[in-house]
C-alpha cells in the first residue's frame, strides 16, 4: 500500500554569497542626503495654521503653484517664551523642469524670492544654485554647488555669499558602506571646520554617522520593517554645549496615506497625515505639542495638483 | 652723490609700486561689489520672468490664456 506521497523535496537552498567586486561598487548617495531616510521620517513639515497650495500644469515641463498661509509665526525671541505674530501670505510659484534644467522660482507678498537651479553641465557635472533674494539689504543667502560624481565616489564643491567656501567627498567602500568627509571655512564669521561621515545601508535598515568639529555628533538608525511601515530613531549631540537630543519616530506609509509621528526627548511629540481624498487632492493635518515649553500647534491644509 | 639719487629714486620708485597696487586692488574690489549688487538685482526682479518665459517657449507651447486661468 504506497499510498502516492507527491511533496515537494526541496533542498533548502543555500544561498552562495557573490564575491564582492571592490571595482564595481555602486555609486553612493551624495553627501547632504546621507540622512535622508531618517529625516523623512523623523522631519516632516509641521507648520501651525492653514495652508492650502494649488499646482497647475500647464505643460509636461512648466507648472506654476499658488500657496495661502495663514497662521501664527513664530519670531526667535532670547527669552524662554514663544512669541507669534499671526501672519498671512501668498506665494506665486513657477517651476521648469527638463531632464537637464531644472528652475524653481517662489515669490512671496513681502518681497522675498526664492530661487533654486538645477543644471547638468555634462553626464557627471551638476551646478546647483540655491538663493534666498530679499529687499532689505545684507539679508540675502546664496549658495552654488558644483557636484562631480565619478564611478563609485561622489565629489562637491559649495560657495556662499558671506566668504563661505566648503568641499565634501564620498566614497563606498563596500556594496553597503560609504564613508565620507567635509571641510568648511566660513570668512564672515572667521570659523572652519572638519566632519566625518558614514552610512551602512541594507535592504532592511540604513544606519548613519556624522562627526563634525562644531561639536556635533549625529547617529541615525532606520529600519523597514515591511512594505508599509519603518521605524526610525536618531540621536544628536552637541559636546560644545552639552546638548541632547534623541528622537523615536514611525512613517506607515499606506495606500491612501502617509502617517508620521515622533516623540522627542525634549518633551516634544509631532504627529503629520496625509491623506489622498482623490486624484490630485490631499488633505494635510499636522500636530506638534512641545510639553516643556507649553507650545501647542495644530494645522490642516489642503493640496491640490500634483 | 650718484648713490644718494639712486636709493632716493628706488625708495619713491617702490612706495609708488606699492600704492598702485593698493588702489587697482581697491578699484577690483569696489567693481567687483557693484556687479554682485546689480546681479542681486537683476535676479530679484528677474528670475521669475525669465523661468515664465523658458516655460512659455517649452514644447508643446502653451497659449497665454493658460497662464491665467485657473483650471
Amino acid at each position: 500500500m504506497a499510498a502516492p506521497t507527491s511533496f515537494n523535496t526541496t533542498k533548502p537552498t543555500v544561498e552562495t554569497k557573490e564575491k564582492v567586486d571592490y571595482f564595481n561598487l555602486p555609486c553612493p548617495i551624495p553627501y547632504e542626503e546621507m540622512h535622508r531616510e531618517a529625516l523623512m521620517s523623523l522631519k516632516p513639515e509641521v507648520f501651525e495654521g492653514m495652508r492650502f497650495d494649488f499646482t497647475k500644469g500647464i505643460n509636461q515641463k512648466f507648472a506654476l503653484s499658488h500657496s495661502v498661509f495663514m497662521g501664527p509665526t513664530e519670531i526667535p525671541s532670547q527669552s524662554s517664551e514663544t512669541i507669534k505674530i499671526p501672519t498671512a501670505h501668498y506665494e506665486f510659484g513657477a517651476n521648469y523642469l527638463d531632464p537637464k534644467l531644472m528652475l524653481l522660482g517662489r515669490v512671496l507678498t513681502d518681497g522675498r524670492v526664492n530661487a533654486r537651479v538645477k543644471c547638468d553641465l555634462s553626464d557627471n557635472l551638476i551646478l546647483k544654485a540655491n538663493a534666498q533674494l530679499t529687499s532689505e539689504p545684507h539679508m540675502s543667502h546664496c549658495m552654488v554647488n558644483f557636484d562631480y560624481k565619478g564611478k563609485d565616489y561622489r565629489s562637491q564643491f559649495q560657495l556662499g555669499n558671506g566668504a563661505l567656501f566648503g568641499a565634501n567627498y564620498i566614497q563606498s567602500v563596500t556594496p553597503n558602506l560609504s564613508l565620507g568627509g567635509e571641510v568648511f571655512w566660513a570668512g564672515q564669521h572667521r570659523k572652519s571646520g572638519v566632519g566625518y561621515a558614514a552610512r551602512y545601508s541594507t535592504d532592511k535598515m540604513v544606519a548613519t554617522g556624522q562627526v563634525a568639529s562644531t561639536g556635533i555628533v549625529a547617529l541615525s538608525y532606520v529600519q523597514k520593517v515591511s512594505e508599509k511601515v519603518s521605524l526610525a530613531s536618531d540621536f544628536m549631540y552637541n559636546y560644545m554645549s552639552r546638548d541632547v537630543t534623541a528622537s523615536f519616530g514611525y512613517d506607515y506609509i499606506l495606500r491612501q496615506c502617509r502617517l508620521r509621528g515622533k516623540i522627542d526627548s525634549n518633551g516634544c511629540v509631532t504627529s503629520f497625515l496625509e491623506e489622498r481624498l482623490n486624484m490630485g487632492l490631499n488633505f494635510i493635518l499636522s500636530a506638534e505639542i512641545d510639553h516643556r515649553k507649553k507650545d501647542y500647534k495644530f494645522g490642516f491644509g489642503l493640496t491640490v495638483g500634483e | 652723490m650718484a648713490s644718494n639719487r639712486g636709493k632716493g629714486k628706488g625708495t619713491k620708485g617702490s612706495k609708488g609700486v606699492l600704492e598702485e597696487e593698493e588702489s587697482v586692488l581697491k578699484r577690483v574690489n569696489a567693481w567687483t561689489n557693484w556687479t554682485l549688487k546689480k546681479a542681486k538685482g537683476i535676479a530679484h526682479y528677474g528670475f521669475i520672468p525669465l523661468v515664465i518665459i523658458i516655460g512659455m517657449n517649452s514644447e508643446p507651447k502653451p497659449h497665454l490664456y493658460q497662464l491665467l486661468t485657473p483650471v
